[in-house]
């Protein structure tokens, strides 16, 4: 237990001190959320927004819809509400706009001109039979906030002028907004977890591939095993050490996504904990894996960039794997970063209990069975002769 | 009770698919010795130390050290002894003072690193990296780094190959102190120098073999071997004069180069130089050549040590 103990503590020393393994570790996974959070990808021109009419519209309404369809600002979608409601759970649209079918009873004032600005001073239409007052209810995506919010504020607007036009002023339309929560919140929300789970494999993979390729390659395992110790307590104080670095790692990255990138994390932080160690296991295997087919640490890089590297896109780092080819997202679901990727995004953006993510562990599992066996098969401390 | 033989060997073997290594070689090892291994690379020196060590499989007999049976016991003799691998590296980025408590604690021990780098005269680096060492320097840290146990035996394989001349005679004495303060060395080399200095017996290996297995005065006593004395002569001179001349047993010249083959160098060396008086001539370039382990090498193997 004292070996182990001190072993993990040289493990760690050594660790922090390569400077190269550190900047792979936490520097480069952070400069890529602070440069996709620079680029903001979240700021798309146009807002999608849904569009239902209660009921068959007058000729006011159609007109008025027709004349909202020009706001440049708007994609507009037209549909049937229920359909609507669950394109904004997908996070297809930012919000959707309820507009009962009478909602401009008749022979309004020509609506174009009140949406066009610097038109104001066309005479408003004189007061219609306007005994009640009509509600548009404005759907928003919670995770869209700042578009929906948008999108609300412009149909306030949009509505405010419609009334000035038709009674002058009168309070005709009452403007409600209902939040609805998405499945899918902002980007940076998908790419957190992914980068997360990306640095975890980058750091549990290279970190071992280099370093125990270079213990072997340098004669350092054979003097370890040239010592009463077992290759297990080394073995060990080598994991203990890359999974005390890939808490820091997804602990840092989460600080850093949640105050800089305003990313939200909802979920609970022992399942997080827990995807992260089973997801690292399973790295570590690979890891293990590769500096059991390396003989020397040149070819490390070019072995694990060739698994590695098609994991990187395929894996549900960067882009959802529903966006793929159907071909290839039958490839992309087996993956074992898309599995970690998955689930660590389940339960940071969606809350994802034990129960949701199980299959994901499992699979994990089950790779961390054949890579932790591979890398027993293949990595030994003992060199063996040609 | 002083066990008499700390490691033994009984028939060794080492066969991998196409070659063996090492052929049923059988030595002991008797404790507080320095006990050396001679041979050319390839030899089947390492094997045959790293099978003592419990590196490696022992294909066929036996090897005991302090009377436990290697292949049965390696866990327990990898703790009584102490080994410096061949092209032994350490981790790149713990000093010599990590590193040596590292180690200790790999055999479940604390130790004074200061007073073991103190030892190898490494003392003022102790915070710098392997990496920064010298040669010289390099090796006496991996003796260091043998001795964190405290080692009954210390295997040292190769310990100066690739060292300037004043590095190695650092190194022997540092390998003499230590084997004076009780510790059994094992060592190898293929450095006749090294061998005849160092160790109290050489076991000379060759192609899997010990060919010769003795202290250095009793293998120079080898049948065969001879010592010699070779010359030019500013005069003619015959040889069947330099033949009568006291404990020669063969006179031959070329030239003007004469070559006296002798059993008794000393009393040939002052009839010479009479007879030379006598006749008349001077002796240029007198050199005397004593047999050295390269000719036991060569008289047993029939090819010289390094080719």
């Amino acid at each position: 237990m004292r070996t182990l103990l001190t072993l993990t503590k040289s493990s760690i020393k050594m660790f922090y001190r390569n400077k190269q393994a550190l900047f792979f570790t936490f520097f480069s996974p952070l400069l890529i959320m602070l440069i996709f959070g620079a680029i903001g990808l979240d700021k798309v021109q146009k807002i999608d927004v849904g569009l239902a009419l209660s009921v068959p519209p007058t000729a006011g309404t159609a007109q008025f819809v027709e004349a909202l369809k020009q706001v440049p600002s708007f994609t507009i979608h037209e549909g049937i509400e229920s359909d609507l409601r669950d394109q904004i759970g997908n996070d297809k649209l930012s919000a959707v706009f309820l507009i009962p079918g009478d909602l401009i009873p008749d022979n309004p004032a020509p609506l174009e001109s009140v949406l066009n600005p610097g038109l104001d001073t066309v005479p408003a239409a004189p007061a219609a039979n306007t005994s009640e007052t009509r509600t548009v209810t404005v759907l928003t995506n919670s995770g869209q906030a700042q578009q929906a919010g948008i999108a609300a504020s412009i149909m306030g607007e949009v509505l405010d002028k419609t009334a000035l036009k038709i009674s002058g002023g009168a309070s005709l339309f009452k403007l409600e907004t209902q939040e609805i929560n998405s499945n899918h919140l902002k980007y940076v929300d998908f790419l957190l977890p992914g980068l997360i789970a990306l640095s975890l494999m980058q750091m549990s993979v290279f970190s071992t591939a280099f370093v125990f390729t270079n213990y072997k390659e340098k004669g350092i395992l054979k003097r370890l095993i040239a010592t009463p110790m077992r290759p297990a307590t080394f073995v060990g104080a080598n994991v203990i050490t890359r999974l005390i670095v890939s808490f820091i790692q997804v602990f840092t990255f989460i600080i850093v996504g949640v105050l800089y990138l305003k990313a939200h994390v909802i979920g609970s932080y022992w399942l997080i904990a827990l995807i992260a160690i089973v997801g690292s296991v399973m790295f570590l295997g690979l890891g293990f894996t590769i500096s059991g087919f390396s003989k020397t640490t040149e070819s490390v890089p070019a072995l694990a960039n060739l698994i590695v590297f098609p994991m990187l896109f395929l894996g549900g780092t960067f882009f959802p794997i529903s966006s793929f080819p159907v071909w290839l997202q039958h490839i992309a679901k087996y993956l074992p970063l898309t599995y970690l990727s998955d689930s660590l995004r389940q339960v940071m953006t969606k809350a994802a209990c034990f129960g949701d993510i199980r299959s994901d562990l499992l699979w994990m599992l089950a790779w961390s069975i054949i890579l932790v066996g591979t890398a027993n098969i293949t990595f030994g401390f003992e060199e063996k002769r040609q | 009770m002083v066990m008499e033989n700390i490691i033994e060997v009984k028939q060794l073997t080492k066969k991998y698919k196409e070659v063996t290594a090492v052929d049923g070689i059988s030595f002991s090892v008797s404790a507080g010795e320095i006990f050396g291994i001679l041979g050319p690379n390839g030899a089947g020196k390492t094997t045959t130390l790293e099978m003592i060590e419990g590196l490696k499989g022992i294909t066929s007999g036996q090897a005991t050290l302090d009377g436990h049976d290697v292949s049965k016991h390696a866990h327990l003799v990898k703790s009584l002894i102490g080994v410096q691998l061949q092209s032994s590296s350490f981790f790149d980025l713990l000093s010599l003072k990590e590193l040596l408590e590292t180690f200790a604690s790999l055999y479940n021990r604390k130790v004074d690193a200061m007073e073991l780098l103190r030892e190898v005269q490494l003392e003022e680096k102790a915070k710098t990296y392997v990496k920064e060492l010298s040669g010289g320097q390099k090796q006496r840290f991996s003796i260091a780094a043998a001795l964190v146990n405290d080692p009954k035996v210390l295997f040292l394989d190769e310990p100066t190959t690739g060292l300037d001349p004043q590095a190695r005679r650092n190194l022997w004495e540092l390998i003499s102190t230590i084997n004076k303060k009780g510790k059994t060395v094992v060592l190898t080399t293929h450095y006749m120098d090294e061998a005849e200095i160092l160790c109290d017996r050489i076991a000379i290996m060759d192609n899997a073999h010990i060919v010769a297995l003795d202290t250095t005065p009793n293998l120079l006593k080898l049948p065969g071997l001879e010592t010699s004395l070779h010359f030019r002569v500013d005069k003619e001179c015959s040889t069947e004069h330099l033949q009568k001349l006291e404990g020669v047993t063969r006179a031959e010249h070329e030239d003007h180069s004469y070559k006296l083959t002798t059993g008794n160098a000393e009393a040939t060396l002052g009839s010479l130089f009479k007879h030379a008086k006598e006749c008349g001539f001077k002796l240029i370039d007198l050199q005397l050549h004593q047999p050295t382990l390269e000719d036991v090498f060569l008289k047993l193997t029939g090819h010289a040590l390094r080719e």
